[in-house]
């Protein structure tokens, strides 16, 4: 059939064809699901690691007691085995074992090759703290029921077989006597005791006399009994140490601020530096100041109808009283800076009296010390008294005090847990491991960061992560209303949002690099000591700089206003090139700004007298968390632009049709309603912020941070103060610690906390999210 | 197979190209078609809306004169808006009475959401919109340089197409216009949601839920929450832009009642798409096209006996 244009083709049905396989959905579905499972399993090893590995750390495991081919026994916590290579010794030993017919099969692997086991054995003031052992070396291997572990102080772990607990005292005893080697006390202790050689007062003769407290196998009873005791005297001694010293400490520091203070103020006075200003300069100044204010005064109470009719029309009006407001109350602080008839602020007399004040600040101070140092020593003496004994059994020896005084036994108070780990029950292990957690979560790290807690780590990250959040979340949410609700979108904004958006593509140590340089060096110098004393601009040529930036702002505001169009009608060329000029007053007022900022002869820093201590001239706390929050920035203007961007059109005109202002509906509907989208970015920043390591080595984080950033100091929160940071503990503790094998364990559970704290951050701003959501984005139709 | 053979036997006569009748596209071919019957009714030698499309020229409306003897509110004169070079609306001029339903009606795209949104300057808001002419209300120039704004659309309700509840509770919805003047008073803004709640026939469904969310409120409730918004700031105009399109019969029925209760008090202005509803609703009834008045009388006239040809043909439904 022909198919021209009045007789087209009839419609014709096709043959039906069984629906191929690519259309029907199934492959894809495999695909992408398989995806996704590679996705899952991933995520959950990594958290499965962290949680199973984390949490085994702090179980107590058993003591083994392992007697060796040679005859030497050790004791030791068996942590992990493995095949090596034997070297040539090992191969003829093994040998040798064969032939005897001794050797154990076990102890080599399926290829033949022997195998060790790794020994955590302590004792480290007398070797290596973990021992790798050859299990064909091994003759017996047994569980000694009376083996503890004692986590010590210092030194690591310490693992023996407990002897006695001892009270250890100098007594002098009547001149002449002679002290019998050991004797029994009126209650029926047994006592050692030895002539020190010392002679007490009155020729007595002074003898360092043993009690055995306890002995055998009462030790440990004994131990249990009055250890806790000894702590809570060391917690006090330590106290002592902390608080009461450190606050005489703070307040001699204070009193000699204060003394330093004085004798900068008098240099000032004295040098010239800042000589005032010239009288009829002054009284310009002054002048200028009335006229404004007086202007304002006008501006504010007139209700001329000219005024009110014309351009500029009443929001106008208040721009200018308010800007003449400004002037004058400028002009006016900076007459009264300037009186001429003011005292100079410091005299020699003065500084005499305040010397003599900071003279008896101290005298007064330093007799509080001593007095705190005596009761400190009271208190010590008494915990130096009670002492145990545990003895290793490879050599004999038991753990000393220190490490140089290996024939003093160490103070009970130096034992911060002892595991007795053979006999304990499965409750008894539970009560050892959730205290090691608590120690964990809520004390202060030990022996260079292998052992003891990691709360100021917790605390440092926790309060970054805050801080960071409660800088960048009000900073890139007002950048974005900004950009999105009242900035003309046209190319400039374009630009704008696309430099933003690479800002976040940027590597971290580059903000590393820049927080270090420009926050820690240039800004924290200036708040430290103010602006630099060549920069630092005479004093009239400084308030002229004011005046010709209020000059600017006002000219500024004045075109703003002019090149706004009417209402009704387009903006004209002429209004547009107003808007530019009074756009580019005011990037040049805000030049102006910082330049009076930088020059300005009426700071001199906030820590002057600190020097050559720099306080904010340093990494710390504040400058970490505005690195990170310039890192973060771009997510949350992003963030939030969208959600902005999300709000139906409807409801901004709803709002405008209520007779709403902009402002009015910005915060009241749009805000709102994008409130749950600002949140998701900063979630997002949160989550990077808590997770950056590399910027922060450069800005504050340190390896041991003496202080928390809050105490009860005014002002109690120090921004200024170098914290400790999850991620690099890991770092640290992982691959810079004396003590690797020690610390291994600890690099897991601090990565499980590290993944605990970002979870729960982020958690509570999710719940808050959906709180908001459920709020302000509710249901449909 | 056998409905192949079927079909494909069917002569072919019957595809021969339809007449269009709808004339939403000003081509001149539809113009031609779409009013061949028109010029054949015309009254006398006045030019038909076609003739001023054509030329771009302003169109002289029929309105009736008893519109003109009452007490206007709102007064239009020679009125033009541009979007940009596009004009929409072409110098109307009307008077709009007051305390009266005063329906616009006409084809999608004809400039009645332009006009009703010009009334309270929510043109504004759109990027490059340039005015000519005047807008009176309670006559005083809405586009004079020195009127505020906020306070001009304070005095003018709007109701959109869209319901358009605010995300906040019911009670702080119907208050809202309140609450921006500052008003903080408890008894104050209860009062003022009671009533205009009352007004919106929804006091009954939401009194005991005033504190929830408004967007938990089915769409015929959120439309008549957005009208108790309208009204609880006591408006002189209240402006409606198609409040039933988006809404079942039933609710439709209620909001319906709703404007009749209303146009007691306040002068409504309501745009709509149906005839039905504008005859049942209006008092007055304006009929425009492609952004110019044509007629404007009393609705029972407009619908029942039109002046111009191409009204008749718009409210029987031959075009539009
Ligand atoms: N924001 C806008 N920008 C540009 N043109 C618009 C805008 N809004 C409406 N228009 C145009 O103005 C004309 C009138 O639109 P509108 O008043 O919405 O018609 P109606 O409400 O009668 O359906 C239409 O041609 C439309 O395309
Ligand atoms: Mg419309």
């Amino acid at each position: 059939m022909a198919v021209t244009a009045d007789n087209p083709a009839p419609a014709r049905r096709l043959h039906r064809r069984p629906t191929p396989l690519s259309a029907r959905g199934e492959p894809i579905v495999w695909i992408t699901g398989m995806a996704m499972v590679v996705c899952m399993v991933m995520i959950l090893v990594l958290l499965g690691l962290a949680l199973v590995m984390g949490s085994l750390t702090f179980w107590p495991r058993p003591i083994e007691r392992v007697t060796l081919r040679t005859g030497e026994a050790l004791l030791g916590v068996p942590v992990r085995d493995e095949a090596y290579d034997p070297g040539a010794q090992d191969a003829a030993a093994i040998a040798a074992l064969r032939q005897a017919g001794q050797l154990d099969p076990a102890t080599l692997d399926r290829e033949g090759r022997p195998k060790r086991r790794l020994y955590r054995v302590g004792n480290r003031e007398f070797g290596e703290p973990f021992r790798w052992v050859p299990l064909y070396t091994i003759a017996e291997r047994s569980t000694e029921p009376r083996a503890v572990l004692l986590e010590r102080l210092d030194w690591g772990v310490w693992i023996g077989i407990p002897e006695a607990i001892v009270r250890q005292e100098t007594i002098d005893l009547p001149a002449g006597s002679e002290p019998p080697a050991e004797g029994r006390t009126p209650d029926g202790l047994r006592y050692e005791q030895r002539v020190t050689g010392e002679e007490g007062p009155g020729g007595a003769v002074r003898v360092l006399r043993r009690t055995y407290l306890a002995e055998g196998d009462s030790t440990w009873d004994q131990f249990k009994l009055v250890h806790p005791l000894s702590r809570a005297t060391a917690a006090k001694v330590r106290s002592m140490q902390k608080h009461d010293v450190g606050e005489v400490n703070f307040r001699l520091e204070s009193a000699r601020l204060k003394m330093r203070e004085a004798e900068l103020a008098l240099a000032r006075t004295q040098s010239g530096r800042h000589a005032p200003i010239s009288l009829p300069a002054w009284l310009s100044i002054a002048g200028l100041g009335l006229g404004a204010v007086g202007l304002g005064l006008s501006l504010s109470a007139s209700r001329s109808r000219a005024l009110r009719a014309g351009r500029p029309d009443r929001v106008g009006r208040r721009m200018v009283s308010a800007v003449a407001w400004c002037v004058g109350l400028g002009a006016l602080l900076g007459a009264w800076l300037e009186r001429p008839w003011a005292a100079p602020d410091m005299t020699p007399e003065k500084l005499a009296e305040v010397r003599r004040e900071y003279e008896a600040t101290t005298a007064r101070l330093n007799a509080e010390y001593e007095e705190i140092l005596r009761r400190i020593r009271a208190v010590d003496f008494e915990d130096a008294a009670t002492r145990i004994v545990v003895r290793e059994i490879t050599g004999g020896r038991f753990a000393p005090l220190r490490q140089t005084e290996p024939d003093e036994p160490l103070r009970l108070s130096q034992v911060v847990l002892g595991v007795q780990a053979n006999t304990l029950s499965f409750r008894g292990k539970v009560g050892v491991y959730l205290e090691r957690w608590r120690e964990f979560l809520l004390d202060e790290p030990r022996d260079t960061n292998t052992a003891g807690g990691i709360f100021p780590v917790i605390f440092g990250t926790v309060s970054l992560t805050i801080l960071l959040s409660v800088i960048v979340v009000p900073l890139g949410v007002v950048a974005a209303l900004y950009m999105r609700e009242y900035a003309r979108q046209g190319l400039l904004i374009s630009i704008v949002r696309i430099a933003v958006n690479n800002l976040a593509g940027v590597p971290s140590i580059v903000y590393g690099v820049f927080g270090l340089g420009f926050f820690c060096y240039f800004v924290g110098e200036y708040v430290d000591t103010g602006p630099a004393p060549a920069h630092v601009a005479a004093r009239s040529s400084w308030w002229v700089g004011v005046l010709a930036l209020v000059g600017t702002g006002v000219g500024a505001a004045w075109l703003g206003l002019f090149a706004r169009p009417k209402p009704g009608t387009a903006a004209t060329g002429n209004q547009r090139a107003l808007g530019w000029c009074a756009a580019a007053l005011w990037v040049g007022a805000a030049g102006g700004a910082v330049w009076l900022l930088l020059t300005t002869p009426y700071f001199n820093g906030l820590y002057e007298a600190n020097l050559p201590n720099s306080v904010f001239r340093s990494r710390g706390l504040l400058w970490s968390a505005l690195t990170l929050a310039l890192l973060t920035l771009p997510v949350v203007i992003v963030a939030t632009e969208e959600a902005i961007a999300a709000v139906p059109r409807t409801m901004r005109e709803g709002s405008y049709g209520c007779g709403a202002s902009k402002w009015q509906t910005v915060r009241r509907i749009v805000l709102p309603r994008a409130m749950p989208g600002i949140m998701t970015g900063m979630i997002l920043a949160m989550a990077r912020g808590a997770g950056e390591v590399a910027p922060l080595m450069l800005v504050g984080v340190v390896k041991l941070a003496p202080e928390l950033p809050v105490d009860g100091h005014f002002p109690f929160v120090h921004l200024e103060r170098s914290f400790m940071h999850l991620g690099f503990h890991i770092y640290d503790v992982g691959f810079q610690s004396p003590d690797s094998e020690a610390a291994r364990p600890l690099v897991w559970t601090t990565t499980l906390v590290l993944v605990v704290v970002v979870l729960m951050l982020n958690l509570s701003a999710i719940r808050l999210r959906s709180r908001l959501r459920r709020r302000f984005v509710g249901g449909a139709f | 197979m056998v409905a192949m053979n079927t079909r494909g036997g069917q002569p072919q006569t019957n595809l021969r190209p339809i007449r269009p009748v709808g004339i939403d596209v000003p081509s001149p071919h539809h113009r031609e078609t779409a009013l061949a019957g028109a010029a054949t009714h015309s009254t006398g030698d006045r030019p038909s809306v076609m003739d001023a499309v054509r030329t771009g020229a302003a169109f002289e409306p029929v309105i009736h004169p008893e519109i003109d003897a009452l007490d206007p509110i709102v007064q239009t004169r020679g009125f033009e808006l541009f979007y940009g070079q596009t004009k929409a609306l072409h110098s109307i001029t009307m008077n709009i009475p007051r305390n009266h339903v005063t329906a616009l009606i006409g084809p999608s795209g004809c400039g009645k959401s332009t006009l009703l949104r010009s009334i309270n300057r929510l043109n504004d808001l759109v990027d490059g919109v340039s005015t000519r002419g005047e807008i009176l209300l309670n006559g005083e120039p809405v586009y004079a340089p020195d009127v505020d704004v906020i306070d001009l659309r304070k005095r003018i309700g709007m109701v959109f197409q869209k319901s358009n509840p605010f995300p906040m509770s019911i009670f702080e919805n119907v208050v809202y216009s309140l609450r921006i003047d500052g008003e903080r008073r408890r008894n104050v803004l209860m009062e003022a949601c009671e009533r205009s709640l009352r007004w919106a026939a929804l006091w009954d469904e939401v009194k005991d839920r005033l504190k929830e969310s408004a967007l938990g409120l089915s769409g015929g409730q959120q439309q008549r929450l957005c009208i108790a918004r309208a009204i609880a700031a006591e408006p002189e105009v209240l402006l409606m832009d198609e409040p039933c399109s988006a809404l079942d019969p039933l609710a439709t029925l209620k909001i319906e009642e709703l404007i009749h209760d209303i146009a007691e008090r306040y002068t409504v202005i309501i745009v709509t798409h149906n005839m039905q509803q504008a005859s049942r609703v209006s008092d007055y009834t304006a009929f425009m096209y492609l952004g110019r008045l044509v007629e404007f009388s009393p609705t029972d006239r407009i619908f029942q006996n039109p002046a111009l040809p191409e009204t008749e043909q718009y409210v029987t439904g031959r075009f539009g």
